[in-house]
């Protein structure tokens, strides 16, 4: 596993300059550029405030906060891994002709999308204050649950990027699951809303403790209880050395399958 | 990131009973309903091929070495390992000191992206920091001579172009194993000369510098020694020129004229 974590080190800057080039690439011949990368979720902000407040109406003051309290970070997560997961096959050309650690891609793809995710928290600021919801002194807070986002987002798409080298099924797989993910995690609704019986179903889902923190820290202004902290790096860690493990062990036959 | 030991010891390649085996899967099956229609039916058809078989090879540092054979005799595959792309399904493998592969061409070029961009991403690639690279800018782009293409991107070069580039970075980072794959049959003589001047320059330093070639007389003329591949094992290895002559002699019958 150290080596892993060496590999990287080493070639840190090449990790960097990945994670820009993707940043680039996706902007380029944009007239607007890296202001893409602001505009997206505040423009989705706006989308998502006209529905909620005047079609679909919660009884939540303050429903955009509340939403993309969790929403961004969820962004955050399914873009990592639905551009993660064809890291290594979209990069097979290289792959094939330069000896350098595999695991450079899908963390090039994690940190590219962090700084998306940390770029997003400004049109989030406005919004706070926009709307008058108080700008809490818990958004300190807020690296915490960054960091077991950003292991538990890591060890998936390692995991996904090196199964899918295998068998090309597993990106469209997916989409799919994500998709139902996305629903049947309180993001759009509050865990309350769930009946009391059917709770405990929700609570074995582990993203819940990774995202909770933001929307307490950000909608709430509380922080959470240090068992969910626990929790949610538990569920990062557990799915990072998972995720490391398999990729390790089929890192070197990548090469004659992409 | 080079080796005093390996200074010492003098030796920069070390390969022994080296087998590289690539299973050769009949429409390998590329999603999951291929699998289970195949293992249903009990035919995951492959079979193994031996791209190199029980080779041992040494290079002293500071040799140039000429590697030729025909097309499929695994020269390619031999260079793959020694750069680390592959590893080996049997043997060990040692290099001292640092890597530069010019494998082929535009190993590491992201066609999107700037000539400047790609030095900087090539030399990264090839474990080099941003600084490293900053500095020996200027000079990359000097000797491949690229002029103002080098804020467009690559895939607007043509491939001369590219290959110029390639080379110009490769032979830049001052590696200490030079890896040579063809990549000098696209440019045109003016640039060729250029290349094999550098090459000498760094034979003169005491480099060690791999070249697989087509070029029998680019072969015998620069290389102090030469091996001839064929069906993956080394079957003849000593003096440029009698190797490159056993060579001709084994092709003669089904060779068009010499060049």
């Amino acid at each position: 596993m150290l080596d892993l974590i060496t590999g990287i080190y080493r070639f840190r800057a090449l990790v960097w300059e990945l994670a820009l080039k993707e940043l680039k690439l996706r902007y380029k011949r944009s007239v607007l550029g890296f202001l893409w990368a602001l505009l997206n979720p505040a423009l989705m902000m706006v989308v998502l405030t006209i529905v909620f407040s005047t079609i679909l109406r919660f009884n939540i003051p303050h429903y955009a906060i509340f939403l993309l309290s969790v929403l961004l970070p969820w962004t955050f997560f399914s873009q990592s891994l639905s551009y993660g997961v064809e890291c290594i096959v979209s990069n097979g050309e290289l792959i094939k002709k330069v000896a350098i650690p595999k695991l450079v891609f899908p963390v090039a793809a994690v940190v590219a999308n962090s700084i998306n995710l940390l770029l997003s928290l400004i049109p989030m600021a406005l919004v706070v204050l926009a709307m008058g919801h108080p700008f809490y002194g818990t958004w300190l807070y807020l690296p915490v649950p960054m960091s077991a986002l950003i292991l538990f987002t890591l060890g998936l798409t390692c995991f996904f990027a090196a199964a899918n080298v295998f068998y090309r099924d597993i990106s469209h797989i997916l989409q799919v699951v994500l998709s139902a993910w996305f629903y049947f995690t309180p993001i759009i609704y509050a865990l309350d809303f769930v009946p009391p019986n059917m709770r405990w179903l929700f609570k074995l889902n582990p993203i819940i403790y990774v995202i909770n923190g933001f929307r307490l820290a950000i909608y709430y202004g509380q922080l959470p209880r240090w068992q969910s902290i626990v929790a949610s790096f538990i569920c990062g860690l557990t799915a990072l050395l998972v995720g490391f493990a398999f990729f390790r062990k089929y890192q070197d036959e990548f090469v004659y399958y992409v | 990131m080079s080796d005093q030991s390996g200074l010492l010891a003098g030796v920069a390649v070390r390969l022994e009973n080296v087998t590289q085996r690539f299973r050769v899967i009949q429409e390998r099956p590329d999603t999951l309903r291929e699998v289970f229609a195949k293992v249903m039916r009990h035919e995951v058809n492959y079979h193994n091929f031996e791209a190199i078989r029980n080779l041992s090879l040494e290079v002293p540092s500071a040799q140039m070495l000429g590697v030729i054979g025909r097309n499929g005799s695994g020269k390619s595959t031999l260079l793959k390992i020694i750069a680390g792309v592959y590893r080996p399904t049997a043997g060990t493998v040692h290099v001292e000191g640092s890597l530069a592969p010019l494998i082929e061409l535009g190993a590491g070029f992201h066609h999107e992206l700037t000539g400047r961009e790609n030095i900087l991403l090539n030399g990264l690639l090839m474990g080099y920091s941003r600084e490293e690279m900053k500095s020996r800018e200027e000079s990359i782009i000097e000797f491949a001579d690229i002029g103002k293409f080098i804020d467009a991107p690559i895939k607007q070069y043509s491939t001369g172009m590219q290959t110029r580039l390639a080379f110009a970075v490769a032979t830049e980072v001052d590696p200490d194993i030079l890896v040579v794959d063809e990549i000098l049959a696209v440019g045109d003589a003016a640039f060729q000369q250029k290349c094999f001047s550098r090459i000498e320059k760094f034979r003169r330093a005491g480099k060690t510098i791999l070249f697989v070639s087509h070029n029998m007389i680019q072969v015998t003329e620069h290389c102090d020694r030469a091996v001839l591949l064929d069906k993956g094992s080394i079957i003849a290895d000593g003096e440029p020129a009698e190797v490159v002559a056993y060579y001709k002699s084994l092709t003669v019958p089904e060779m068009a004229p010499a060049h």
